[in-house]
């Protein structure tokens, strides 16, 4: 039985308010078009988690759809500091959020762990730092410090994370949600294989077949997969290799509207509140930015050596 | 006879000193800006068998562009390696295969604590920053730290607000007594204004080179610190002819690197 939906079905169905979401991307592969549909469908109190957050948690955060941050960071990147987290954190606007603070090794590991099935996982960073002093809503379950029980050395323990959901969005997916990955990946496979279900969106949808004709790059098999969604263009302004590049005229129209609340209030209404799905925010892109500037986004061809998986 | 250059400005000379820590067959951990210049200037000049890595997931790129991101879609084609977190951070920094790291941040002490987390108090913010990101495990496990900073006396501090990244912590013995990798840690503070090392006995960074066109004096007038000076203290030396060519006609031919200019690294 097919698993594909809209987006706007795959987040009224399986996105709950209170929900604990990661969230895939690393500036690559980063589902825009599913954080623009939960923030349109006007969720609320989400705790989300990725490492290396960037324009899209500062958006939703901004948008007052997250109570609650699992972090190891967060900016804009080229464009600098988050202003909506900045507000948020500085000055409780919309609201303050509450944020845990790891590391890009340790939130990894903490994914990784949940992924497996283990339940907690000793790292070595953190140790003889300040985000070992400072707790928020996981209290004393945060982190753990023991002498290891097998050389007596100190040794840090974080906990496995299960997100109730995870969202990623890759190249290509089968109508099940065998999803298909290439490129860098940040931390997507772990975070997306710790969750207890998976929203799929993908460039394409492709048969089963093709997925067999590579199956390597299959980065989470179809059985953890609630939803598969066919969205094109879906991490702009972010990339996905071999689809679109990076979209840095945008993410400069980001970082100033999202320079004042009543710009980004502005931004949100443009391009999230006033876009009935991905078609229709395409269209707006085109019209605003120019046939030119769209097609300019394209990717080229550079097609790698043929594999062959017979024997 | 080495060559040297007179016309540069100091993020070439900064990006120049940072080639210099690295040593052939090293394995970097880069992020973007001076780290990856200063890692392709090794590689063309001295070190032509250091690799890269980024921690997003990526291994020796070939990229055709600068990176603006750790995550840019031009490290993708031509790379020998991607992964991901795991792999890059677990599998590698965190296994003890990395050489060479560069941090900067808002904040860095005499200890060469890095602070990146927030200004001011940690409930209520002065100013929240980004956070860790890979700078702590970078801090934490890699063999060479190199520290890349403004010198004045709003960035270099007696103490960081909150230690993001430990340095040496609160003096000797104390990374060995949280665990840390032995042999860790930061190697050298470069600025706009000097080249400071950290000595071993008291885990504290002192004037090693002083940039030309300032002096002792200045770069300790600079410095909130009682800042100790070396011994043979002693001029930055200049950009080589060969590693400015590399710079200007290889890596960064639209010489971005003029936009730390404009940051103030002058």
């Amino acid at each position: 039985m097919t698993k594909v939906m809209t987006m706007k079905q795959a987040v009224d169905k399986h996105v709950h308010d209170g929900d604990f979401l990661f969230i895939g991307g690393y500036i690559c592969r980063t589902p825009f078009a599913a954080i623009h549909e939960i923030i349109r469908q006007r969720k609320k109190d989400l705790t989300i988690t990725r490492s290396n957050a960037a324009d899209d948690f500062d958006m939703m955060i901004g948008a007052g759809v997250v109570k609650r941050f699992i972090a190891t960071f967060l900016s804009l990147g080229f464009y600098g500091l988050g202003r909506c987290y900045r507000r948020s954190m500085e000055k409780g606007i919309p609201h303050k959020i509450e944020v845990e603070e790891y590391t890009n090794l340790s939130l990894p590991m903490m994914l990784m762990a949940g992924s497996m099935g283990m339940p907690f996982v000793p790292v070595k960073d953190m140790a003889g730092s300040d985000l070992l002093n400072v707790k928020s809503f996981m209290g004393d379950n945060k982190f753990k410090v023991i002498d290891s029980p097998f050389d007596g050395t100190k040794t840090v323990l974080v906990p496995a994370l299960n997100p109730d959901l995870a969202i990623i969005h890759v190249q290509q997916a089968d109508e099940n949600g065998n999803a298909q990955m290439w490129g860098i990946g940040g931390d997507c496979q772990v975070g997306a294989n710790a969750a207890k279900k998976v929203i799929v969106t993908c460039e394409r949808l492709v048969d089963r077949e093709i997925i067999g004709k590579d199956p390597s790059r299959t980065i989470v098999p179809d059985f953890k997969v609630a939803a598969v969604v066919e969205e094109p263009f879906c991490a702009h302004p972010g990339y996905t290799p071999g689809f679109y590049d990076v979209d840095f005229a945008f993410g400069n129209l980001y970082k100033e509207a999202s320079n004042t609340v009543e710009g980004f209030e502005a931004f949100l209404d443009e391009w999230v509140y006033g876009m009935p799905n991905r078609t229709k925010y395409i269209e707006h892109y085109i019209q605003k930015m120019g046939y030119g500037a769209f097609k300019s986004l394209e990717a080229g061809f550079d097609y790698s050596y043929p594999v062959s998986y017979s024997y | 006879m080495v060559e040297h250059v007179d016309d540069y400005i100091k993020p070439e000379l900064m990006a120049c000193c940072g080639a210099r820590e690295i040593v052939d067959d090293n394995i970097v951990l880069v992020g973007t800006g001076f780290p990856t210049m200063s890692a392709n200037i090794a590689r063309y000049t001295h070190a032509p068998n250091a690799r890269l890595m980024q921690e997003s997931g990526v291994y020796d790129a070939q990229p055709k562009r600068p990176a603006l991101s750790v995550g840019d879609p031009c490290l993708n084609p031509g790379a020998a390696m991607i992964g991901g977190l795991v792999e890059i951070m677990g599998m590698f920094l965190q296994a003890g295969w990395v050489d060479v790291g560069f941090l900067s941040g808002s904040q860095v002490d005499k200890f060469g604590n890095i602070n990146t987390t927030v200004i001011g108090d940690y409930d209520n913010p002065k100013s929240r920053l980004p956070g860790s990101g890979g700078a702590n495990p970078i801090g934490s496990l890699v063999k060479k730290i190199l520290i890349i900073a403004l010198h004045d006396t709003r960035r270099l501090t007696e103490k960081v607000d909150f230690i993001t990244t430990p340095g040496y912590i609160d003096g000797p013995g104390a990374r060995e007594k949280w665990g840390l990798p032995f042999g860790t840690g930061p190697s050298a503070i470069i600025t706009n204004k000097a080249v400071m090392r950290f000595d071993k006995a008291t885990g504290e960074a002192y004037l090693d080179t002083y940039h030309p066109d300032t002096s002792v004096d200045e770069v300790v007038a600079n410095t909130p610190w009682k800042l100790n000076v070396a011994d043979d203290v002693h001029e930055t030396e200049p950009p080589r002819a060969d590693e400015i060519r590399v710079l200007r006609e290889i890596l960064d031919p639209n010489r971005m690197i003029r936009i730390y200019v404009g940051r103030g690294y002058v």
